[in-house]
Order: C-alpha cells, then structure tokens, then sequence
C-alpha cells in the first residue's frame, strides 16, 4: 500500500505536484469520456456535466484546498465576514437556493406536467375571482379559485406548478451562474497574471486580445449563438463563460504587476523555480482574494444574463428557468401576478445575495477596512 | 582551499534604456574560491546586486543584458547554458539570500511549506520528508522552535528570524555556493550580530563558499577572507580583508574606511567622499573616480587605469601604481 502510494507520489513529482497530477488526470479521463460519449455512445452525459467535473476540480484544487490548509487564516477571515450581517444573510439565502436546487426536485412535481384543470390556482392565502364560459348556459360566470395545498405557490395558466417551476429555475441559474463565472475566472486570472508576470510583447498581446473581447457586443453574440446552434444551455453558459473574462483579466493583472516586482518572485526564481510555478504556486495564491470576490460579484450579472436571453425566448426550451416563468406571467400580470412576481422575487433576492456576500468578502480580505 | 568555484571572467551587464545604454558592470573579474567568503563593497548603485544577478542569470531581459565576459561554475560557462540548465543550477548549486526577507517570503504560505517547496523541487522527496528537512534547516540556522514556527506565516515572525527563514530556504538544497545580497542590511545591530554568526557556522559546517555583498566594512572585517572593492561598475581594488583595510591603496577604498564613523569620537560631522557616484550612462573618460579622487593627475581624466599587482593577492586599479611594483600592462 506504502509502496503504491510512494509511486503516485514519484509520478505526481516528475509532473510538477499532485495538483498538476490531479489535473492532467481529470483532463485526460474527461477527454476521453467526452470522445465516447459524441461519437461512440450517444450522450450518456450532457456538456454540462463535464464542464461541472472540470470546473469542480479547479476549484477544489486552487481555493478550497488553499482554505482548508490554511485553516487559521480562513477562520480568520470567517470572523472577518461574520461581522457584516447582511453578508450572513445572503450566504445563509445561497445555501438555502443550493438546497432548494439539490433536494427541491425529489418533492416537487415535474414543473413540465400541464393541466388544463388546475391552470391559474394562487398561492396560499390569496383567492381570485375569474370569468369563466359555461358553454350549457353559453355566459361568462365569475368563479372564485381558492390556493390548494397540493399547488402552495399556485400554476400558472397552463396549470403547471409554480414551486416546481422555481425549484427548477433555482438549479438553472445557480448551475449558469456557478459554470459560467467559473469558466471565466478561470480564463481571466490566467490571461491577467501571465500577462502581468510574462510582460513585453506578451503582455501587449494578451491585453489587446482583452480590448477586442471587451469591445465585442457579447449579448449579440449569444443571441447569434443560440440562433445558429439552437437554445442549449451549454452553449450559453460556454458563451457567457468565454466571453466574461475580460474584465477580471485586466484587474487580476493590475494586482499581479505589484506582485511581479516583489522580491519573493525574484527570490523563487534565484532558488530555481520554473515561470509556470511561479504563476500558479506564488501569484495565483497572491490574489485568489480578489478571484473570490470577484466571482461572488459577477454571478448576480450571469444570472441576469441567462434570465434575460429566456425572457426574450432565447432560453433553452427544455429546462425551466426563472426568466422562462418570468416571460409566461408578464402577460398575464394583471389576473395571474403570481405567475411573474414569484420568479422575479427570487431572481431580486438571489442577485441581492449574490451582491452582499461579495462585498462582505471584499471587506474581509481588505486589511485596510477597519472592520 | 585554493581551487576557485566561480570565475567571472570581463563580465559586463548594460541595461538598454530609452535614456541610453546604462553601464552597470563594465568589465568585472574576479574568483571566488572553495570555501572562502568573499566580500564584494561598494556604495549603492555600484553593480554589486547586478553581478549577483548576472551569476545567477536572473537579469531583467529586456532591458538588461550581460553583452560580454564569462561566468565559470566548475568550469561550466554560466552565460552558456540553456534557460532550463540555469532553472536546475540555481537553489541546488547557486543559490541567494536577499536583502529585504520581508519581502522575499510569500506572504501567503507559511516558512515550512515555502522551504518545503524547495526540498521537493531540487531533491525530489516526499512532502513528510521535506516537512522534517525545512524543520532540521530552520535548526541549523538558530530558530529556538523550529517545530512550531515552522508553520508559521512570513508576517508572524520578527525581521531577524525572517532572515534566517530566508537563509534556511535558500540552503534547503545544499548549495555549493551561496550569495548573500546584503542580508544584514534591514536587520539592526543585534541582529546582524546574530545572522553573521549564522553565516559563519554555516561555512565552517558545509565548507560552502560565500559571496557576500555589502556596503558596511565593519561587517566585512567580521565575515570576509577576500574583499573585491566594485565603483561605478568597475573593479576598484581587491585583496585580502586585513591587508586591504589595514593597507588601502586606491584613494577610494581609503575614502571609503575613513567613512566609517567611530564611535568613540565625537565629531560634529561625518567624514565623507565629495561628490557623487558618475552617472553610467554618460561616464567620465578615463577613472570613473578621478571626479571625486584628491589625488588626480592628468592621466586619470585620459586613460582608463590597469590593472596593477601592489602585493601578494593584491590588486588595484589606479594610476598612482604605475610601474611601481612592475607586473602593470604600462
């Protein structure tokens, strides 16, 4: 057992460390997967899937794993960000909608099932009166619909389930959300700290491809993409993830330019450490602060992202997100309220939280502010 | 004793700037022997730091580059090997304590897990192993509790065990050489006490040779066996440490000793060398010194002086030697 492991260990050396070890493996198996999976097999896994593993992996391998080793200054910037209570509460609301989107879909009913029976119920605690054809009197009577437990947030005009809906849309925005900015920093920060660490000619490269992204309409490229590709949530958050980096390259490589010239980076370079060490054992620690919060306040605007390409009938036809309900009771806003303002409540409250727990943890990671 | 370890051959690192070509190390040679610890002096600016770098092949490209000379290590031409060659050399053959270990720690990682990353890096063993070699290297340069403070961060340490952090990770990988870019600089006077000490047991344990930049003469005096005394780039003199601060030859190096203030006279000012260093994009024909020397003649403002032998081991550059002890190329 010792031995085999002494061997993983050896290997993981020759590729630069476990982490390194752990990536190429992901990749590798991934890789592979993802070619049986379109041309051997059909679709055992949607993209998305894989995008969640590779994007799980990063994320384990460069901040949870940092946290969790440095216990002490994560407990010490946990005491930090405990101190903003609106923070809290946003947190404690993200936790709840990651909940909601894990657990939801086992209680709920299918948020696709129409029926025609039990279209516009309201939610618990409100009645409304509806004039509905008799056709053996041939009138228009007025018919009082009362909430049923069965349906607590009411359906909409085709009967579907409003809580199943927004369960549903709970997992969609936080799986675009989370995906989408995770492929973007992931992006950024490379594109910034090589761009700032590397300097010269590369640097002037990488931050005039940055322009270009910058200046690209990118909300008229996702309506191009889904035009030609058709409505696939994968391709729109790929989009969204691929055309988000901008923004968090030009600030991570700001930071990483007062880093470059720190001696510790000529120090590690004087004890032999190789470029690309240096990028992702010295400078990406250096400013995973910045990355952290920068995620935090750029998942809100994702979310947004994907609710208004769904409101305008560009979202993926086959998962119910919050703007697909959002679009199905703005015309009926005046009879079925419901319909549009539940959707839009959560989509208020979960950017909102997104919002306040990003700066709180601006704040914390700040030595400056005197909290 | 006597084998040299490292030979810089007419070494000169011009940096390339939109104001003109800066001169830092115009023409530097000098040996550093096995297990001797050389002092190499100057004021700031002089090219201490940047023949360091140079050594190292650490020069900021652009706009520095080494244009011309040789580097021997084991008869191995430094300015000759691959970029990935240098990667390998340095910290497991050359390695460099800086000056500033404040900044020269990753603020983010603790100590061990920054020597750690060296052991694993050069020597290629498991992270137990390293764990207890960064706990064994802090040991050996005089950290009280090595156990514990090894899993502390660069902030909770004061300046002096900083430095010796420093100086324990760049011996993490036993190097054959080590240059110590003014270690003693930031720390004050108990300290330095302290850490020359640590430099001293070190070469006598590990028969390492030392090449040891600074500016201050009471710590050459306590480390050094050979001293190279660098002006605006250049060599000015060198010799052993006693006979070249007991016997100075080049007017500047006995400016330099008369600068040491003493502490048991009182004086209302300091003595000083009038004027200021040349500027090295632009320098001065002939001497680089012969602005500032109180004893200039008409050759120093012409002919750039040679080389000459005023003693076993001792060399100086400067006009007033002339054909004095012979051996000068006049």
């Amino acid at each position: 057992m010792t031995n085999r492991l002494n061997r993983v260990k050896s290997v993981a050396r020759k590729v630069g460390g476990i982490r390194r070890l752990i990536l190429i493996l992901m990749a590798v198996s991934l890789g592979t997967t993802a070619l049986l999976d379109f041309f051997v097999v059909e679709k055992i896994f949607g993209p998305l899937v894989y995008l969640y593993i590779a994007l799980s992996t990063i994320v384990g391998l460069y901040v949870i794993y940092p946290l969790y080793a440095g216990r002490r200054l994560t407990k010490y910037y946990w005491v930090r960000v405990k101190r903003n209570r609106l923070a809290v509460w946003g947190l404690g609301f993200i936790l709840f909608l990651i909940l909601l989107a894990l657990i939801g879909p086992f209680f709920t009913a299918d948020p696709t099932a129409v029926s025609f029976e039990e279209k516009n119920i309201p939610p618990l605690g409100f009645t409304i009166e509806e004039s509905v054809y008799e056709p053996e009197t041939e009138q228009f009577i007025a018919k009082t619909i009362t909430a049923t437990g069965e349906h607590p947030l009411g359906t909409d005009n085709k009967g579907r389930d409003l809580l199943a809906m927004i369960v549903s849309g709970a997992g969609v925005s936080l799986q675009v959300g989370l995906l989408a900015t995770g492929i973007a920093l992931t992006i950024g920060t490379l594109i910034g700290v090589m761009s700032a660490y590397l300097g010269g000619k590369m640097d002037n490269i990488l931050m005039r491809l940055t322009d270009v992204m910058m200046a690209f309409p990118f909300f008229l490229l996702l309506v191009f993409i889904v035009f030609i590709f058709g409505p696939n949530l994968a391709f729109i958050v790929l989009v969204i993830g691929l055309t988000g980096w901008t923004g968090a390259a030009r600030l991570i490589r700001s930071q990483t330019l007062s880093l470059r010239t720190r001696e510790f980076v000529m120090a590690s370079k004087a004890l032999g450490a190789s470029d690309s060490r240096i990028i992702l054992a010295h400078l990406v620690p250096n400013v995973i602060s910045l990355i952290i919060v920068m995620a935090t306040l750029s998942i809100p605007g994702v979310i947004l992202a994907e609710a208004a390409l769904s409101f305008i009938g560009l979202g993926d036809p086959n998962v119910t997100s919050w703007g697909m309900v959002l679009r199905a009771g703005q015309q009926s806003l005046d009879t079925t309220w419901w319909v549009a303002v539940v959707p839009g409540v959560m989509l208020f409250l979960t950017v909102l939280a997104f919002n306040f727990v990003g700066d709180g943890l601006r704040d914390a990671f700040d030595p400056r502010s005197a909290l | 004793m006597e084998k040299p370890i490292l030979r810089i051959r007419n070494l000169k690192t011009y940096f390339f700037t939109r104001r003109g070509t800066v001169r830092a190390v115009d023409g530097v040679d000098f040996d550093l022997l096995k297990g001797e610890c050389l002092c190499l002096v100057g004021e700031s600016g002089c090219g201490k730091t940047v023949t360091a770098l140079s050594i190292l092949g650490l020069i900021d490209s652009p706009p520095g580059r080494v244009v011309d000379g040789e580097i021997y290590y084991d008869n191995v031409n430094l300015l000759k090997c691959s970029p990935e060659q240098m990667r390998r050399l340095r910290g497991k053959e050359i390695a460099m304590v800086f000056q500033d270990a404040q900044s020269a720690l990753n603020p983010v990682f603790t100590i061990g897990d920054q020597i750690a990353e060296q052991v694993k890096l050069h020597l290629g063993v498991g992270g137990g192993e390293a764990r207890q070699r960064a706990v064994d290297l802090l040991g050996e340069v005089g950290i009280p509790s090595p156990e514990k403070e090894v899993d502390y961060y660069p902030h909770q340490l004061s300046g002096g065990m900083k430095q010796r952090a420093m100086i324990a990770m760049s011996l993490s990988c036993d190097p054959q050489v080590l240059i110590a870019d003014e270690p003693t600089t930031a720390v004050d006077v108990t300290i330095k006490a302290q850490i020359l000490d640590v430099f001293q047991r070190l070469r006598e344990t590990r028969q390492m040779s030392l090449l040891f930049i600074t500016h201050e003469l009471g710590v050459v005096s306590e480390i050094g066996d050979r001293m190279v005394v660098m002006y605006a780039g250049r060599l000015a003199e060198a010799a052993a440490v006693t006979e070249l601060l007991g016997d100075p030859k080049h007017p500047y190096t006995a400016g330099l000793i008369k600068c040491v203030p003493d502490i048991t006279k009182t004086r209302d000012r300091l003595e000083s060398i009038p004027g200021t260093v040349p500027s090295l994009i632009d320098p001065p024909r002939g001497c680089l010194f012969h602005p500032r020397c109180d004893q200039a003649m008409a050759i120093c403002s012409q002919e750039k002086p040679p080389l000459t032998m005023v003693g076993k081991g001792h060399t100086v550059f400067c006009h007033l030697y002339n054909g004095i002890k012979g051996n000068g190329e006049q």
